[in-house]
C-alpha cells in the first residue's frame, strides 16, 4: 500500500523544514485547543442529564393567566409553573404512568450531635411517584406512598451525604430528624442524586451547582407551612395565609413519565381538555390549546440554560479556529509550491495526480495528528482555567472520551481540510516541466 | 520606494497574498469586537453604585426557627450605633446584594408601567447609612416614617429618587413633591439623590433607584444590618460589629459579613473572569497571525535568495533589501486592515443581533489598525533582516 510510503516520505518533508511544521503544529494546536474547550464546555451543559430515562419524562404546561395579564420586569413566565390547584388535579387524574408534583426548600437541620451548629439544607417537597420516575437509587428503606402523601406524613427521605453527616455510619432509616421546627423520621436513604443540570427545579435554583439532600412529602410541607424556594407569580388577590393553595399563584413544578409516543399524546390531549373544562368553568381564560407537554430535553432547550458568555466565547474560539486554519493553508501553500521541482519528478516518473494529491494530503493529516494531540493538552489547560471560574457550571468542564476522540477527528479533518487547496494547487504541476528550468 | 515592483511580484502569490489577507482581516475583527467587548467590562466593574462604597459593611444575621432571640431590630441598630468607629447603621440591604426591579406607575390604577426601578427599602436612617448625595428637596424626617408594622399596607410613602429615575418619571418636571406607585403603594418624592445603582449591567437603567425608609422598632426581624464606618476603618468596625450584634442576637445565624468591596468583588468576579479568557484568546491568536505572518515571509525571502542576490549584485543595498520587505508586508496588512473594518462592523451587526451587544466605536477599528500594523512590521523584520543579509554572490551561483 502506497499509503505507508507516503506517510515515510510527509515525515522526512516535516522533518526538512522544521520551524514551519512547528508553527503549523502550534496553530493548528492552539485553535483546536482554544474550540474544543469551548465546545466541552456547551457539550457538557447541554447534556442529557438522565440518560435512558429522558425520553419517557415530560412536564406538562397550562396557561391560566387572565387575557390581559401581560409580563411585567424580566422575571420568568408565570405559567412556567402549575398553580396548587392544578397540581392536585393532574395529580388525582392518574393519567400517566408515574406522576409527581414538586417545589424546592431550604430547612435549617438540627443535628443531635452536639458538635455541629444548625445549619441549612436544601432539599424538595414532593410526592410519592418521585423516586420511582427519576430513577433515584435507594440505599436504604424505601421511599413514602401515596398514602402517605394523602395524611401528610412527617417522613424524610435523605441523601447519603446528609445522612452521613448526621449520623455517620449508623443507619439512619428509623431515627428522627429535626428540619425546621418539625421532626421528620427517616424512611429511606438514597444515593446523593444531582442530575445535571437539575431539569426539575424552577428557574431560580442554580441547576448546574445545586443538589437535593433531603426529600419529604409536599403535603407535609403545606400543613406545616415550611418555606419554599423559587419563584412564585401571582397574578391574582392573593392573601398571606392562603396564597400557597391560590388559584391564581404559580410556584409548583409537575414531572409525568409516559412510556410510548401514544401516551404522550393522550396526555396532550388530557391537558387540552382539562383546559377546556378549567375554561368552560370560568377559571382559565386562554385557548385551551395553549396547554404544553414539555419532553425533558426539549424543556430544557426551552428554558435556554447556556448562559450567553459562554455561547460568545464558543463563537470567538471558532473564529480563531478559522483564523488558524486559514493560516495554515497559507503555509501549506507555500511548502507544497515550493516543492514544485520534486513533484515534476515524480510526475515525469508515472505518478499520477491523484498520487500526489494523496501524498500531500498524508502530510496535511500528519500535521493533523500533531496538532490534535497538542491540541488536547492546550484543552486541558482551557478546561482547568474554566474549573476555575466562580460560574455555577464550572466544575463540570471536564472532557469524556467522546470529546476526547472528537477532538483528534476535529484537528485531522482540519488540517486535511486547509490541506485541499494547496494540494490541489501543488499537483497542477506539469511532469518534468519544472526540471527544464534548472 | 517603488510599489509597482512589489505588486507585480505579489501578483504571481495570488492565493497565499489572499490568504494572508484574509487571516489578517478576520484577526482583526475579532480583535475589534474582543477589546470592545472586554474594555465594556472593565468600565462596568469600575461604574461606581452611588454609595460611599469605601465605609460601608453588611451583616446578614437569619433567626433560626424554634430559638429565641432577645433583641429587636431597633435594640439592634441602636446597639450598631454605640460600636466605636460607626457613623451611622441601619435595617436594610446595600446595593450589588439581592437587588430585585419592580415596576413604577404614573397612574394609580398601575396600567402603564413607566419605568423598571430597584426599591431600597429599610429601617431608618438608611439613606444615611448609604452616604447618598442629595441634589434637591431634604433627607426623609424621621416623624414623616411609616411604621414597619403598617408595612404592606400603608397609602403613601415619602421618598428618596435618583436624578435619573426623576428624568425617567417627570421628564422636564421638577419631580419633588410629584407622586408615582409602586406595586404596593403611592410614593412621594421627598428628594433627589445623583447615583444609587442597585446593579450594574451597563444599562441605564440601573440608576433607577427609589429609597424607602420605615420606622422600625420592637420587631424581631432578621436580614441585613447594615453600617457605615468612619473613613479607613470599615474592617476593624465591621469585626466588632458583627461580634456585638450577634452576642445581642443569641438566637440569630450571621451568614455573611461583607464590606462593599467584596460585594462588588463577587459581583463582577464571573465578568472578569470572562474578559480574562477573551484576553488570553486574543493575545494568542495574535501570536498565530504573527506567526503566519513570519512563516509566509521566510519562504518567500527563501524563494527569492537568487533575485534577491541579482538586485545586490546591480547595486541595491541592504537597506533597499529590507525596506522592500518591510513595505511588501505594510501593503498586505494595510488590505487586510481595509478589509477587516468591513469583518469587524459585520461580527458586530451579528454580536448586536445575538448578545445586545452595543454598536463597536470606529476608535477601536483605527488601534485594531496600529496594532496589526506594528505586529505585522514585527513578525516580518527578522525574515526581512536575514533577506538583506543575502549576499551579492548568490546570483552568479545556480540553486
Amino acid at each position: 500500500m502506497m499509503l505507508g510510503y507516503y506517510l515515510d516520505l510527509a515525515l522526512r518533508s516535516l522533518r526538512r523544514t522544521p520551524i514551519l511544521t512547528g508553527l503549523m503544529v502550534l496553530a493548528i494546536g492552539l485553535g483546536i485547543g482554544a474550540s474544543m474547550t469551548m465546545v466541552t464546555v456547551l457539550h457538557v451543559m447541554t447534556d442529557d442529564p438522565l440518560p435512558g430515562r429522558s425520553a419517557h419524562l415530560y412536564t406538562p404546561h397550562l396557561d391560566p393567566l387572565p387575557l390581559d395579564y401581560r409580563q411585567g420586569g424580566d422575571g420568568p413566565d408565570p405559567s412556567d409553573n402549575l398553580t396548587w390547584p392544578d397540581a392536585q388535579a393532574l395529580l388525582k387524574a392518574h393519567r400517566a404512568a408515574r406522576q409527581a408534583a414538586m417545589a424546592g426548600g431550604s430547612l435549617l437541620v438540627h443535628p443531635e450531635r452536639v458538635d455541629l451548629r444548625p445549619f441549612y439544607a436544601d432539599g424538595r417537597y414532593t410526592t410519592a411517584d418521585f423516586f420511582a420516575m427519576f430513577g433515584v437509587t435507594l440505599k436504604r428503606g424505601g421511599g413514602w406512598n401515596e398514602a402517605d402523601d394523602a395524611t401528610g406524613a412527617h417522613v424524610v427521605v435523605l441523601g447519603e451525604t446528609l445522612a452521613q453527616k448526621l449520623y455517620g455510619s449508623a443507619d439512619a432509616v428509623g431515627k428522627t430528624v429535626r428540619l425546621g421546627d418539625k421532626d421528620f423520621r427517616v424512611v429511606g436513604v438514597v444515593a446523593d442524586w444531582a442530575p445535571l443540570p437539575m431539569f426539575y427545579a424552577d428557574a431560580s435554583a442554580k441547576r448546574y451547582s445545586d443538589a437535593d439532600q433531603f426529600f419529604l412529602p409536599l403535603s407535609a410541607a403545606m400543613e406545616l407551612k415550611l418555606d419554599v424556594n423559587g419563584n412564585f407569580s401571582s397574578w391574582g388577590d392573593d392573601h398571606a395565609e392562603t396564597r400557597m393553595t391560590s388559584p391564581t399563584m404559580s410556584w409548583l413544578q409537575f414531572w409525568v413519565q409516559l412510556d410510548t409516543p401514544s401516551q404522550a399524546r393522550a396526555y396532550r390531549q388530557y391537558l387540552v381538555d382539562y383546559s377546556a373544562g378549567q375554561k368552560a368553568l370560568g377559571r382559565f381564560q386562554r385557548p385551551p390549546g395553549d396547554a404544553k407537554l414539555y419532553g425533558l430535553m426539549d424543556w430544557l432547550a426551552h428554558e435556554n440554560l447556556v448562559p450567553d458568555d459562554v455561547r460568545l466565547q464558543l463563537w470567538l474560539a471558532l473564529g480563531f479556529l478559522l483564523v488558524c486554519m486559514l493560516n495554515i493553508v497559507a503555509l501549506l501553500l507555500a511548502k507544497f509550491l515550493r516543492r514544485s521541482g520534486e513533484l515534476s519528478v515524480r510526475r515525469a516518473l508515472g505518478a499520477r495526480r491523484l498520487d500526489i494529491f494523496v501524498q500531500l494530503g498524508s502530510e496535511s493529516a500528519l500535521i493533523g495528528v500533531a496538532g490534535g494531540v497538542l491540541g488536547l493538552a492546550i484543552a486541558q489547560i482551557g478546561l482547568w482555567s474554566v474549573r476555575h471560574r466562580p460560574d455555577d457550571y464550572a466544575r463540570l468542564a471536564q472532557m469524556d472520551v467522546s470529546m476526547l476522540l472528537g477532538t483528534l477527528a476535529l484537528a485531522v479533518l482540519a488540517s486535511v481540510l486547509a490541506g485541499v487547496l494547496p494540494a490541489w494547487r501543488a499537483c497542477q504541476v506539469a511532469p518534468a516541466l519544472q526540471l527544464k528550468a534548472q | 520606494m517603488q510599489i509597482r515592483p512589489i505588486l507585480a511580484a505579489l501578483r504571481s502569490h495570488k492565493t497565499a497574498v489572499t490568504l494572508l489577507v484574509l487571516e489578517i482581516a478576520l484577526t482583526m475583527a475579532i480583535l475589534g469586537n474582543l477589546v470592545f467587548i472586554v474594555y465594556g467590562t472593565l468600565q462596568r466593574s469600575r461604574t461606581p453604585t452611588g454609595v460611599a462604597e469605601g465605609q460601608i459593611g453588611l451583616i446578614q444575621s437569619i433567626g433560626v426557627i424554634g430559638e429565641d432571640n432577645p433583641g429587636t431590630v431597633g435594640d439592634n441598630i441602636a446597639l450598631l450605633q454605640r460600636v466605636p468607629g460607626v457613623v451611622a447603621a441601619t435595617f436594610g440591604g446595600p446595593p450589588l446584594w439581592y437587588d430585585s426591579a419592580s415596576n413604577a406607575f404614573l397612574d394609580p390604577d398601575r396600567q402603564h408601567r413607566v419605568a423598571r426601578m430597584y426599591e431600597f427599602t429599610g429601617g431608618q436612617g438608611l439613606s444615611r447609612t448609604l452616604g447618598l448625595h442629595l441634589v434637591e428637596g431634604h433627607d426623609l424626617q424621621p416623624e414623616d416614617l411609616p411604621d414597619a408594622s403598617q408595612w404592606g399596607s400603608v397609602k403613601e410613602v415619602p421618598a428618596l429618587i435618583t436624578r435619573a429615575l426623576a428624568a425617567k418619571l417627570f421628564p422636564g418636571g421638577r419631580a419633588l413633591g410629584q407622586r408615582f406607585y409602586d406595586g404596593t403603594s403611592a410614593v412621594r418624592v421627598q428628594g433627589v439623590v445623583d447615583h444609587l445603582r442597585a446593579e450594574i449591567t451597563g444599562r441605564p437603567d440601573d440608576d433607577y433607584s427609589v429609597v424607602i425608609e420605615y420606622r422600625v422598632g420592637a420587631q424581631d426581624m432578621g436580614g441585613g444590618f447594615m453600617i457605615r464606618s468612619e473613613p479607613g476603618r470599615l474592617e476593624p468596625t465591621l469585626l466588632a460589629a458583627a461580634a456585638a450584634l450577634q452576642k445581642a442576637n443569641p438566637g440569630h445565624v450571621q451568614n455573611k459579613v461583607y464590606t462593599m468591596a467584596e460585594l462588588r468583588e463577587r459581583y463582577f468576579r464571573s465578568d472578569l473572569a470572562t474578559g480574562r479568557m477573551l484576553v488570553a484568546i486574543l493575545l494568542i491568536l495574535l501570536v498565530v497571525t504573527a506567526l503566519g505572518v513570519s512563516g509566509l515571509a521566510s519562504f518567500w525571502v527563501q524563494q527569492r535568495r537568487r533575485q534577491i542576490g541579482m538586485r545586490r549584485a546591480l547595486g541595491a543595498t541592504r537597506g533597499d533589501i529590507l525596506r522592500y520587505f518591510q513595505a511588501e508586508n505594510f501593503l498586505i496588512v494595510t488590505a487586510g486592515v481595509v478589509l477587516g473594518a468591513v469583518f469587524a462592523f459585520a461580527l458586530n451587526l451579528f454580536l448586536m443581533h445575538r448578545f445586545e451587544l452595543a454598536r463597536l466605536p470606529t476608535g477601536y477599528l483605527a488601534v485594531g489598525a496600529l496594532v496589526l500594523w506594528a505586529l505585522g512590521q514585527l513578525a516580518v523584520l527578522g525574515p526581512a533582516l536575514r533577506a538583506a543579509a543575502v549576499p551579492p554572490v548568490v546570483a552568479t551561483r545556480s540553486v
